[in-house]
């Protein structure tokens, strides 16, 4: 699987033709064709190519709405790896 | 545009670009649903549809009312509606409440509950954004929750969940949000 860094992350933020990526707990999940990440951009407050572990936290929804996507990648440096 | 008004927003510390953004994308969604729910209210047929077919139509009605609400707080904030229709659609907060392939009323009620969840989703992430700071704002996200929470429990109870603990609306529609269409 293929392992991305927070710098190569960002590159994937789904504008200009992109695949959206977005990272959770370790994990690189594909949001492009998801509704609610149009244009790379999630309800005002969040950008596709950015790490969500901590922002998820303020979001008025759980993981589960995450761990749907598919998977694409591993994030480095990520001390929070779920199923590690 | 309310100057004052706005000034006193971002004093306040919320962003107001964002709070745009977000009012905007879900009067969106309060529009489309109102229109995809005409479709969802039409094909609830049949012995067991027919008697949910009210319930559907005053969630509808009060969709449209909460994008009715919305309006002025955009427009007095600074904010504006697109021009372009299909722009509109496609920016809503929460996904087109489509009908389901398998067309039946615990399908529908499925994607009635969903629509219905995004926007309490949506409006109590408004309400804790405002929350102390816009009282405007807040005042009529938490009426628009109010009610999105009953369509929610409402649907919540025919598919099984759950009492909704409360009865349906007696002859009125919007007992929370009316004071902001006046």
């Amino acid at each position: 699987m293929r392992k991305f860094t927070r710098e190569e992350l960002k590159e994937f933020n789904g504008k200009n033709g992109k695949p959206a990526y977005i990272a959770y707990r370790g994990k690189v999940y594909d949001v492009s064709h998801s509704f609610l990440w149009k244009g790379g951009r999630h309800q005002a407050l969040h950008e596709a190519g950015e790490d969500l572990t901590e922002g998820l936290k303020e979001a008025p929804h759980g993981e589960e709405f995450i761990l749907k996507f598919p998977v694409v990648g591993i994030l480095e440096s990520s001390t929070d790896l779920e199923g590690r | 545009m309310a100057k004052v008004a706005r000034e006193m927003v971002e004093r306040s510390g919320v962003d107001v670009e964002k709070l745009l953004e977000l009012l905007i994308k879900n009067a969106a969604a309060e529009l489309t649903t109102y229109y995809y729910y005409t479709i969802l209210r039409a094909n609830l047929i049949g012995l067991e549809g027919e008697s949910l077919k009210e319930i559907a139509e005053v969630a509808r009605i009060e969709d449209r009312n909460h994008f009715e609400a919305l309006v002025p707080r955009i427009y007095e904030l600074g904010g504006k509606l697109p021009d372009n229709m299909k722009e509109f659609h496609d920016m809503s907060a929460c996904p087109p409440a489509n009908l389901p392939e398998n067309l039946t009323v615990e399908e529908i009620l499925k994607v009635l509950v969903e629509a219905e969840r995004c926007a309490v989703r949506g409006y109590t992430q408004i309400c804790n954004m405002t929350a102390g700071k816009d009282h405007r704002t807040y005042d009529l996200a938490l009426a628009i929750l109010n009610e999105e929470i009953e369509h929610e429990s409402w649907f919540s109870e025919f598919l099984g969940e759950g009492p909704s603990g409360h009865f349906m609306r007696r002859g009125e529609t919007s007992p929370f949000v009316s004071k902001f269409l006046k």
